[in-house]
């Protein structure tokens, strides 16, 4: 399948799940009376459902999902590790940290600025104690196990965190933290998160270059005049931008990032910079079609999105393991 | 109107047995509790010698119990008295010691009776009462016909008979004024709490809203108790008048959001938006009734009584 095909295909999946997610929701208007009050506004019930409810939940949907598949596949080809993925190594878990830190402390009064200021922080901190540990050993499950501790670690500071809150809703939110969901977000959370993830995206694909170059090697990547810290600077920079501002509006949703990359792999040239944007565009599809599916299946007690994905994610994750190891011996 | 007059009937008939008497027999082997547990199930509301130490463990007991007691009667209120979010009469808490419930308080308090909510503290009851203590449990208060029985059960305990029947015929009337009082079409309202929890059937914001002459559409779509109800549906229905909640804290949490989304505020001038007096609602007592008059008050901004003239009680 030649790129561009590839890249449209993907593209038509995302605007279908989008338009999936514009018409699914407990409040019943046909798809034509949907579009009609998303396109003419007004202030009937169903333009304000459609803008200001279910209209950011499908852009966040794809701005999520997006971030993450796109942060998954530069990770995964900066690392040279097949399992690196930003809820596994731990960057989703202290971006939550981050956020949750900055805004149950109330220093930011009860500003929603204070959410991706907080993600950002956390998810800068963990990638780059992640690359410093890759730096010093290259195996690929040193890196995997220090990311299962430090999402272990940030997740129980989180939950430490929420609970010592005076708020009594705060230990409640512990789940939405830890797993992440999409439901009755608003324009405001699409405007906070779009310019960082836009900035995060295209740090991303600067990188492209040098992550191609990369999978011959360091050396050989330098002798071919590519400069590493700048590599370096541009992914981790990236990656936090991505991930930072999607855990600050939808949580830790985790596995979007490590499934995608993976299954549209061989549909490409398999080098890493290539695998950017399809791997978005494949993230921003599942957690579309999921976040649909959760608002489907039990409608009443609706589901966290992130339990979904890892529902998905992680029999992956242990499929992946096991083949990995099976190489490696 | 003429919904429930059963209920209300027994609401204002007289307290419920006291619960004291179901344990007598546990009473620690105390003749004279035994016997003013008799006395009070016999005649209801027997004035026998005022206990001289009282300790409320409960958010709810502990305002009934502040209003009523005699000065240096109440030894201690749990921490939650004094959380404005929760308890209307939180400024009176700073005056008491706090307790948190626990049951190595009650035995260095050594009060003479605890009054506190069949709800909560489930393992701190049953253990007190093993140890011999006088235990008056109030059950949850989830509809208005009951509080003045609880006011009243509460001045029986504390020995402050004439003061609770004056503050429960004072809410009595007040109610039946605000009941009397309402005139044309019942609008629709929605209590939607934190974390879009609603208001349904059977709960205390909801008994206040039948009362003040609003239709709750929350439990009109068979919502019960407190329950997650959709953002959108709120937006379809349109109720006439939106209960909005208060930060319950001074640090914030995702949850006070709601209140602030967008689609709210969409609803436009159609929709009034209101909050009910901070701690009004969380618990039956006297001060249900500022619930209600606001309710009430927000009515009257919809539906004018000049218009229809109000109707005979």
């Amino acid at each position: 399948m030649s790129r561009r095909s590839l890249i449209l295909a993907l593209s038509a999946c995302v605007g279908v799940f989008f338009l999936l997610s514009l018409l699914t929701g407990p409040a019943n208007y046909g798809p034509v009376d949907s579009l009609r009050a998303l396109v003419a506004g007004g202030d009937e019930a169903a333009a304000i459902i459609l803008r200001e409810i279910r209209l950011p939940r499908a852009l966040l949907g794809l701005m999520v999902g997006f971030s993450l598949g796109a942060s998954g596949a530069a990770l995964q080809g900066f690392l040279r590790n097949p399992l690196a993925e930003p809820g596994i190594i731990g960057v989703s878990a202290s971006a939550s940290l981050g956020a949750v830190t900055v805004f149950y402390s109330g220093l930011a009064g009860a500003s929603i600025l204070a959410l991706p200021a907080g993600a950002l922080v956390g998810a800068v901190a963990s990638v780059l104690l992640l690359l410093a540990i890759a730096a010093r050993h290259g195996s690929t499950l040193t890196l995997i196990l220090s990311g299962v501790a430090l999402t272990s670690l940030a997740g129980a500071l989180t939950s430490l965190a929420l609970n010592l809150s005076p708020n009594p809703f705060a230990s409640y939110e512990i789940i939405f933290w830890l797993l992440g969901s999409l439901k009755d977000r608003s324009m405001v959370h699409v405007v906070i998160a779009l310019p960082l993830m836009a900035a995060g995206a295209m740090l991303l694909f600067a990188s492209s270059r040098a992550l191609d170059a990369l999978t011959l090697g360091e050396e050989s990547a330098a002798s071919l005049g590519i400069d590493l810290r700048r590599a370096r600077l541009f992914v981790v920079g990236g990656v936090a931008l991505m991930v930072g501002a999607a855990t600050a509006v939808a949580g830790a949703i985790g596995f979007v990032g490590l499934v995608m990359p993976h299954l549209i792999r061989p549909l490409t040239d398999r080098m890493p910079g290539s695998l950017i944007l399809p791997a978005g565009l494949g993230g921003a599809a599942l957690l579309l079609a999921a976040d649909v599916a959760v608002r489907v299946a039990i409608p009443a007690r609706e589901l966290n999105v992130g339990v979904l994905t890892a529902l998905i994610g992680a029999p992956f994750f242990l499929w992946l393991v096991a083949r990995t190891r099976r190489e490696a011996f | 109107m003429e919904k429930r007059p059963a209920a209300k009937e027994q609401g204002r008939g007289l307290s419920r047995p006291p619960l004291s008497c179901r344990t007598s027999l546990r009473c620690g082997g105390m003749a004279p509790l035994i016997a003013s547990c008799l006395i009070l199930s016999l005649t209801g509301a027997a004035p026998a010698a005022p206990p001289a130490r009282v300790m409320s463990l409960n958010v709810c007991t502990d305002q009934l119990a502040m209003l009523l007691a005699a000065p240096g009667q109440l030894v201690s209120v749990s921490e939650l008295a004094s959380d404005p979010g929760l308890s209307y009469h939180s400024a009176l808490a700073a005056s008491y010691p706090h307790n948190r419930g626990l049951a190595e308080e009650v035995l260095v308090a050594k009060p003479d009776i605890v009054v506190t909510g069949a709800y909560s503290l489930h393992n701190t009851t049953p253990l007190l009462r093993r140890l011999g203590y006088r235990i008056e449990e109030f059950q949850y208060s989830q509809t208005l016909d009951t509080i003045p029985g609880e006011i009243r059960r509460m001045g029986t305990i504390l020995g402050a008979g004439s003061r609770a029947e004056g503050m429960a015929a004072t809410f009595e009337s007040d109610l039946s004024r605000i009941e009397s009082e309402r005139c044309g079409a019942d609008p629709a309202a929605i209590a939607y709490d934190q974390n879009g929890i609603a208001m349904g059937a059977g709960s205390l914001v909801d008994s206040a809203m039948q009362a003040a002459g609003l239709r709750n559409i929350a439990a009109e779509l068979g919502y019960v108790g407190m329950a997650p109800f959709p953002l959108e549906l709120l937006v379809e229905k349109r109720p006439d008048i939106v209960v909005l909640p208060e930060p319950l804290a001074d640090t914030p949490a995702l949850a006070d959001l709601i209140a602030s989304h967008p689609a709210i505020r969409a609803l436009g001038q159609g929709t009034l938006r209101i909050h009910l007096p901070r701690g009004s609602a969380s618990c039956g007592g006297p001060f249900v009734i500022e619930a209600v008059k606001a309710l009430a008050d927000a009515r009257r901004r919809i539906v004018s009584c000049q218009a229809t003239g109000g109707h005979a009680p």
